[in-house]
């Protein structure tokens, strides 16, 4: 305690004078005598950094930081008008929470119910769709600068969050303020917190995390005496809040969790070690207050924010075609009615494949193309009529006299309930085409294997069916309900297998889509050996006229919020794991740490936005870990030959700050490697944050803290550093600013700061001079297009293609850049691009066109599924109409690449016209 | 346990805590400290010499003798009961047929253990002739008795040589025994060593190799000299042939990588030992564990290929110029040697198990929605282009003399079934979107400049000519012109729209190295020069070497089962420890002889539990040793670190990977590792056993060596054969999932 007391006096002393602190190395002799009074678990060379008790001339200079951080986000952010990127999703996704609809999505919660409250508050209200990249905000009024504003808010904090975070790991305030101004002018960072992405949010959540962790380490590290106090709890509490709220923006939460995680082992097992002051129950009373604050509160946290989420999206969505029957019977309107609880011989039912979300085993009057050409068996998602089939035994039953009774109906007036028991063999009677559940020696029509059989509907009304209709019903006892079910056929409850007699092969479906001449819907086929989750069935719908109201009903069972929460977790992990496909601008990890190459986010009016770090920083940072990286390895090196370099704590303390945020740069990094799904350049900014953290402590000890290079002693050579490097990257940020604002550049400009070919935004999307951008027709800021002045009627046009809609008719763009093309498809010269137009056309089934009238005799019969299709009409000189080549017309595939993490995701839900 | 040492207790390689306590692990030990065992039982025997006095004396020799010989009665034991072709067998035996066919194949496995089969074949008077197809009576020529025997006698050596590994790790009489006893008492061992397959070889080359490791261990303090030499030299060559037979056999490298390491690090950290020692040291286990096993390798490839000199099953997976060196291909023969103008030619790509470029009438479903083009393996009328000039160039004339083509020259590449060019655009590939789509289009006249490839050579074997492009030989990239990308074919499937054939795109990546991009010309045909042998030039061995390993690794990989289909012999790695299901070996016919893979459950359960109890073990003496508690010897710590701590990270080496891995397991997969978790077993009854009583001690070693035994006995007709019903053997089915009876 003695020793305790003494160190803390002129550590108090030390933080008063801001002069560098004079270290006990200075005389061997009397460190040693220091080394050993060293009786508890303190750290050497700590002093107490509480950013609660920093000095009136740094919280002057962290408001500043705020303040030019606010000024660099919030510059133009109603620029640009259009949907940029993935404010597709993330737009798209606050419209549904604002209906209720339930939706899929492979990132937690918050971050987009924050983005939802800002629109909501802005009076949004939910109408827009967000549907692709380039579509107008103006004209439907969406208050997306609203929405913009809580990403950027977020990224306007993490400037004095960084600061804060600095001054808690000891560091000078012109070391600090450096690092919170390389934050305000990193360019990738920048682009993120200006559109309503989820990597702001996500970013602050790090930020916040490490601060109070460091705040809370440096608290711990001042020994006994701080143990439990108000600091040392509040901090503790604010990591674990910190985890819980970046857990619940997007999973690399947990990797801001492993980094603490690691770290506080670390605390705990010095803790352990201290045996002569830390008695086995006060280290019970560490040990559980971590417990509580990193692992309780987090989850909590997370928790309820799934809690919100469910109540705010109570209707059914897009999203339902992920989640079980049960999961989906908690949505409004998808609840269901009770059923009667036996199947019977006779019973009308429908039948559902449980381990697909495909739905019911559905038929109609189409043929296979291939195979046997008989009718069609597939899987569909929807409630038809068509789903609807009668079980029939393998004989008909008799009547009193003995003999059969035909037809249909013929088990509706039988003395006894005809139950259908395990091992039953039934025939499934498609009610509305008359034909049976059929199975054969014939290749199904996509799964060409061996052992899969095709399954068709086959007969005619009348027919008795043959030995190939006959199905045994096999109740799959562990999945079905214990007791009554796993006897006999009950709905819901029994889940069972359907074994075609004949071949011995298994009623089987799978997550392959059939072509276009069954919608795409689902396959269904017969295997013999197929995976058991895939072969089981059960009956969702029974109705049967011998089970009169009073008969035993059941429906799904309520899988309550734990069972909501738990199942959702698991599909979102495994849609995680799906997104494997390439995509057009991803990237691996190892090309992040050296800025390989960016994402263009979205382009336009020839202006582009591409999400580009500040090389400058980014190099800055990468190196920072590396030159740890070598120190690190020297030092290794030399502790194993005795040198004893860490007898000096300014060197222990150099080893274990920065290796403190090197760790986290470590743990934010390396796992991509592991990961096989698609990656982005984003994914890298919570790394970066550690990365430049660590730069900034490097900075730092090498200017103010390491004894004997000569420039401790002179603390203007800290500060000079600090304003020339902070200088460089703001002249290096103002290059490379027009691509993050989505602002006017030139093309030599662009140019002049396309250092690499990897580096692959277009250049020749700009113009040549800024005055050619003032004699635009469309100015960037919120004027409407000439056609929508023109012609309200037609939809806005995306992308590409709009650089030349939106070219005034008529007038030549002599800079048109080339656009890449598919031989055979060249633009031919002198042709206009008339408009684009969009009307409604019917379909049937096979693809014909529906007049006016057949449509109208058709309505309230059917349902109608909409496919958009953008229409080029394109004129030569003498208004000419042209045909569109095939493939399309060049360069109309959209500059801004689909949603990266969502994409893929949505199953493609069909709806076809049933009949 | 005379401890003598009173300095801090160091728990070496568990910790991370602090730096200072670490120091003295290094210290030599005081001599008196290791033989103290081997005293105790002296002392004992001393005081009556009788018959027991002999035969302990001599229990050096009689035990291992007496182990072993059971070791070969239970492996060599009705041996031939079952004359059919059981599981695996299907393919090794396949495999050793076409060595004495000297057919070129290919495989996953190094040929190590497939040359070691051919030999049993040799040696047993088999000409090759026989298929090998599963469930197939063996003909009355096979001696497949000899080859099964030949397989089993290295599943026998195992059991003498868990001896003495036990026996230098330290461990007590009785618990050696114990030891030697769970390998020759365990039934999955002794079926998997009874038939014609590789994993009796690759336990044995694992045995092998940790008893090498533990016996240059126990020398560590005479380094250099002779007998430390054997051992280091005897580690390499083990290590060798282990890697050489299966690829699994690198865990037990990389367990042996490790120790190295440790060693060489404390070593390091010895401020005494001067420089050059430490430099011997270093050169010298380079050379014993790096060198000596890589040459071993080197050494199974160059006999591999100096016997299979006939064409084979395998070509394909080879280069152009290999496949031509083979006896009876097709490749290369009567090839006119340089490419001109006119030349109707296959263009194979150089990458591992890369194809011949390939177009189809069929379109792409996305982007142009041009002719697919993509990299086919198998030969086809499509797979045949000409060489064209370029739209700049004068047109292709039949008439006039062949104009040669080199380095530097630009072309078109024209398909010859439909006529048209070999194309690329601004499209985004279908699959890897950062490339470029390539397409066939247009015909001779439709077309553009985008149907120009330059031709950059790479190499060429035959000559340091680049003027002109030569069948097989040259190795030449093709420049898009007009993008400047480079044709690539990845090992990147399409979708069925596309036959799962590889799909070809454009990169604009300009890696001269990258063999992807590599292409060659296979056949060629042109009429007006003559035909040459190209295939007089020798592909040389390591480049060889190189493809065919790559070849393998990627093939391992893409050994992904059908997710659709259930497969009862696969199994998942959760299963294996808790002896969770056993294997088929072969049809369950009333009339066959069975035989099913499980092994003995107090092994299995026993040594997965010992796993979890070392585990505590060493928390509980590491957090002990935080506290302050000083309760360990050093030899104590060596104990755990050598005997208990290596063959943990034995078993987890040898299990992990296979958690990670996608491709289909089965249960024989785990059984190196379950070698190292017997061993931790050994170590822990060790422990805990050592200082009780003699009654403890006995009455404990008793049970367990009883219920080891009983066990064995109880489930030996798994392993020896069961004839007749499988219902007559419902007694052993404990569980659902051991599915040795329908019953």
């Amino acid at each position: 305690m003695a020793r305790s007391l003494a160190v803390k006096a002129p550590s108090q002393a030390r933080r008063a004078s801001p002069s560098p602190s004079p270290q006990p190395h200075g005389s061997g002799a009397k460190s040693k005598k220091a080394a050993k009074r060293k009786v508890d678990y303190t750290s050497e060379g700590v002093e107490d950094n509480d950013v609660f008790l920093l000095p009136v001339s740094d919280y002057q200079v962290m408001i500043l930081v705020t303040i030019a951080a606010a000024a660099v986000r919030l510059f133009r952010i109603y620029q640009p008008t259009s949907v940029v990127f993935d404010e597709v999703h993330f737009g798209g996704f606050a419209s549904k929470y604002i209906k209720g609809r339930f939706f899929m999505d492979v990132h937690p919660p918050l971050a987009k119910l924050m983005i939802t409250l800002f629109g909501w508050l802005a009076g949004f209200n939910g109408d827009f769709d967000f549907k692709e990249i380039g579509k107008d905000y103006l004209e439907p009024g969406v208050p997306y600068v609203a929405m913009r504003l809580f990403p950027a808010i977020c990224g306007i904090l993490l400037a004095p969050t960084m600061f804060l975070t600095l001054k808690a790991a000891g560091c000078r305030t012109s070391s600090a303020a450096l690092g919170a101004g390389l934050i305000i002018f990193e360019n990738g960072l920048l682009t993120q917190a200006r559109l309503i992405l989820l990597d702001s949010p996500l970013m602050i959540g790090t930020a916040f995390t490490a601060l109070a962790f460091t705040s809370f380490s440096n608290q711990q590290e001042l020994g006994p005496s701080k143990a439990f106090q108000p600091s040392w709890w509040f901090w503790l509490l604010m990591t674990g809040l910190g985890l819980g709220i970046t857990l619940s923006i997007k999973w690399v939460g947990l990797f801001t969790i492993a980094w603490v995680g690691c770290l506080t082992l670390v605390q705990l097992w010095v803790l352990l070690g201290d045996y002569q002051n830390v008695s086995v129950r006060l280290f019970a009373k560490h040990f559980m207050a971590r417990t509580f604050s990193l692992i309780v509160i987090p989850m909590a946290f997370y928790m309820a924010m799934f809690g919100i989420h469910f109540l705010c999206l109570v209707n059914p969505g897009e999203g339902d075609g992920f989640m079980s029957s049960e999961f989906q019977s908690t949505l409004n309107s998808k609840a269901m009615q009770d059923v009667p609880a036996d199947v019977l011989m006779g019973s009308r039912v429908t039948i559902r494949h449980v381990n697909t979300q495909g739905g019911y085993l559905h038929s109609h009057p189409l043929m296979y193309p291939t195979g046997s050409k008989q009718q069609q068996i597939t899987l569909y998602p929807h409630k038809d009529d068509n789903n609807m089939w009668l079980l029939e035994n393998q004989t008909q039953p008799l009547d009193i006299h003995g003999q059969p009774i035909n037809g249909t109906n013929a088990w509706y007036n039988l003395p006894e309930l005809p139950y259908i028991n395990d091992g039953a063999i039934l025939r499934l009677y498609h009610l509305n085409t008359f034909r049976r559940l059929h199975s054969h020696d014939v290749r199904p029509p996509v799964t060409e294997a061996d052992w899969q059989n095709e399954v068709s509907a086959y007969g005619y009304e009348g027919f008795d069916g043959d030995a190939n209709d006959f199905f045994r019903v096999e109740i799959v006892k562990k999945q079905s309900k214990s007791g009554i079910a796993r006897e006999r056929l009950r709905t819901i409850d029994t889940k069972f297998r359907l074994v075609h007699v004949m071949t011995g092969c298994v009623l089987f479906s799978h997550k392959v889509k059939l072509p276009d001449w069954a919608s795409e819907q689902q396959e269904v086929t017969c295997a013999r050996g197929g995976t058991l989750p895939n072969s089981v069935w059960y009956v969702e719908q029974n109705e049967h006229p011998s089970l009169g109201e009073t008969a035993e009903k059941v429906n799904y069972a309520n899988p309550g919020f734990f069972g909501k929460f738990w199942e959702l977790q698991k599909v979102m992990w495994k849609t995680n794991a799906g997104l494997v496909e390439s995509h057009a601008w991803d990237s691996r990890p190892e090309a992040w740490p050296i800025l390989r190459r960016g994402i263009n986010f979205w382009g336009k009016n020839h202006t582009q936005i591409y999400l580009i770090g500040n090389p400058l920083v980014w190099w800055s940072a990468s190196a920072a870990v590396v030159i740890y990286a070598i120190f690190k390895g020297i030092a290794v090196l030399r502790w194993q030959r005795s040198c004893g370099d860490y007898a000096s704590p300014t060197f222990k303390r150099f080893d274990y700050e920065i290796g403190t945020s090197v760790l986290g740069w470590a743990l934010h990094y390396f796992p991509f490697y592991l990961m096989q799904r698609q990656l982005f350049l984003h994914h890298y900014f919570p790394a970066l944050y550690f990365a430049i953290m660590a730069f900034c402590q490097v900075f730092d000890f090498v200017t103010a803290r390491v004894p004997g290079i000569g420039l401790k002693e002179h603390p203007i050579i800290n500060r000079a550093g600090a304003t020339i490097f902070l200088a460089l990257s703001v002249a290096v940020f103002w290059l490379f600013a027009p691509l993050a604002y989505g602002n006017p550049w030139t093309k030599a400009e662009c140019n002049r700061v396309k250092l690499f070919s990897t580096w692959d935004w277009d250049c020749n999307t700009f113009l040549d001079s800024y005055d050619a951008y003032s004699s635009l027709p469309i100015s960037v800021a919120a004027v409407p297009t000439p056609e929508q002045s023109q012609a309200p009627h037609i939809p806005p046009v995306q992308e590409e293609a709009g650089q030349q809609a939106q070219v005034p008719l008529g007038g030549a763009q002599p800079e048109e850049p080339e656009q890449p093309g598919i031989s055979g498809a060249p633009l031919p010269a002198g042709h206009q691009v008339l408009s684009r137009e969009e009307r409604i056309e019917y379909r049937d089934q096979h693809g014909n066109l529906l007049n006016e009238e057949q449509v109208e005799a058709l309505k309230g019969k059917v349902e109608f599924k909409t496919r958009y299709e953008t229409r080029t009409r394109l004129v030569d000189a003498d208004g000419n109409e042209i045909p569109p080549p095939e493939g399309g017309w060049p360069g109309e595939e959209v500059v801004a690449p689909p949603h990266p993490d969502v994409q893929g995701a949505h199953g493609h839900v069909s709806v076809r016209y049933s009949s | 346990m005379a401890s003598v040492v009173e300095k801090p207790v160091v728990a070496s390689g568990v910790d991370a805590g602090d730096a200072a306590r670490r120091r003295n692990v290094g210290a030599p030990q005081p001599a008196g400290a290791q033989p103290v065992e081997a005293d105790d039982e002296k002392k004992q025997l001393k005081k009556e010499p009788s018959f027991l006095d002999v035969l302990d004396q001599w229990e050096w020799v009689i035990a291992p003798i007496l182990f072993t010989v059971l070791a070969f009665f239970t492996r060599f034991y009705k041996i031939g009961l079952s004359p059919i072709v059981t599981w695996d067998e299907a393919h090794f035996g396949k495999f050793g047929s076409h060595y004495l066919k000297r057919e070129f194949y290919f495989d996953v496995h190094p040929p190590a253990g497939k040359l070691l089969v051919g030999l049993s074949g040799y040696l047993a008077g088999y000409n090759g002739s026989f298929e090998f197809k599963s469930g197939e009576t063996y003909p009355e020529e096979i001696n497949y008795t000899f080859m099964r025997q030949f397989n089993a006698f290295w599943g026998a050596v195992c059991v003498p040589m868990a001896y003495w590994t036990a026996k230098e790790l330290n461990l007590k009489r009785p618990t050696v025994w114990l030891v030697t006893l769970m390998v020759l008492c365990e039934n999955s061992y002794t079926t998997i060593s009874r038939f014609i397959l590789l994993d009796s070889m690759l336990l044995f080359g694992t045995v092998a190799t940790t008893l090498c490791w533990a016996k240059f261990h126990g020398q560590r303090r005479r380094s250099f000299e002779p007998e430390w030499f054997f051992w280091l030299f005897m580690t390499g060559l083990s290590i060798g042939f282990v890697t050489s037979v299966k690829l699994v056999g690198l865990f037990v490298t990389a367990l042996v990588g490790l120790y190295t390491i440790e060693d060489l690090w404390r070593k390091f950290g010895d401020t005494k030992m001067p420089a050059t020692e430490l430099a011997a040291h270093f050169v010298a286990r380079v050379i014993g564990l790096i060198i000596l096993p890589l040459l071993v390798y080197l050494l199974s490839f160059a006999i591999h290929f100096a016997v299979l000199t006939n064409s084979g099953p395998g070509d394909a997976q080879m280069s152009s110029l290999f496949q031509a060196n083979l006896r009876g291909t097709e490749v290369g023969r009567d090839s006119p040697l340089e490419v001109a103008i006119g030349s109707r030619v296959t263009i194979k790509n150089m990458g591992y198990g890369g194809g011949l470029l390939h177009s189809h009438v069929q379109t792409y479903p996305e982007g142009s929605g041009q002719q697919q083009v993509t990299c086919y393996h198998h030969k086809d009328a499509n797979n045949d282009w000409f060489f064209y000039p370029s739209r700049r160039d004068a047109d292709y004339n039949a008439e006039e003399p062949p104009r040669l083509i080199g380095n530097g020259d630009t072309i078109r590449l024209i398909h010859a079934q439909t006529g048209r060019n070999l194309h690329s655009h601004e499209i985004s590939a279908p699959i890897t979107k950062s490339d470029k789509e390539v397409s066939s289009y247009g015909n001779l006249t439709v077309g553009d400049e985008k149907d120009h490839w330059k031709i950059e050579v790479i190499s060429d074997v035959a000559s340091w000519d680049r003027s002109k492009i030569r069948t097989l030989t040259t190795a030449f990239r093709l420049k898009h012109e007009v993008l400047g990308c480079y044709l690539r074919a990845g090992n990147v499937n399409l979708p069925q729209w596309g036959f799962k054939q590889i799909e070809v795109t454009c990169t604009k990546d300009n890696k001269p190295r990258d063999s992807y991009t590599h292409w060659n010309i296979e056949a060629h045909t042109n009429e007006k020069l003559p035909p040459g042998d190209p295939g007089k030039y020798k592909s040389p061995f390591l480049r060889d070497f190189i493809h065919l390993n790559v070849a393998m690794m990627t093939s391992n990989n893409a050994l992904v089962p059908d997710p659709d289909k259930q497969d009862d012999l696969a199994s998942q790695w959760w299963q294996w420890p808790i002896l969770n299901v056993g294997l088929r070996m072969c049809s369950w016919d009333d009339k066959i002889t069975k035989y099913f893979l499980l092994g003995n459950p107090l092994v299995y359960w026993g040594s997965t539990a010992g796993l979890g109890v070392f585990a505590i073990l060493v928390a509980w003496y590491t957090i002990r040793w935080q506290r302050g508690y000083k309760e360990l010897s050093q030899h104590d710590v060596d104990q755990i670190h050598y005997a208990g701590i290596y063959p943990v990270i034995g078993w987890f080496l040898h299990y992990l990977p296979f958690v990670i891995m996608a491709r289909v397991t089965y249960v024989h997969h785990y059984y190196p590792a379950l070698y190292f978790a017997i061993l931790t077993f050994g170590f822990l009854t060790d422990w805990f056993l050592s200082n009780r009583q003699k009654v403890v001690q006995y009455s404990a070693y008793a049970i367990l060596d009883a219920v080891v035994i009983g066990l064995y006995i109880y489930f030996i007709p798994i392993c020896w054969g069961m004839v007749g019903s499988n219902k007559q053997y419902s007694y052993m089915k404990w569980f659902d999932s051991w599915r040795m009876s329908d019953a």
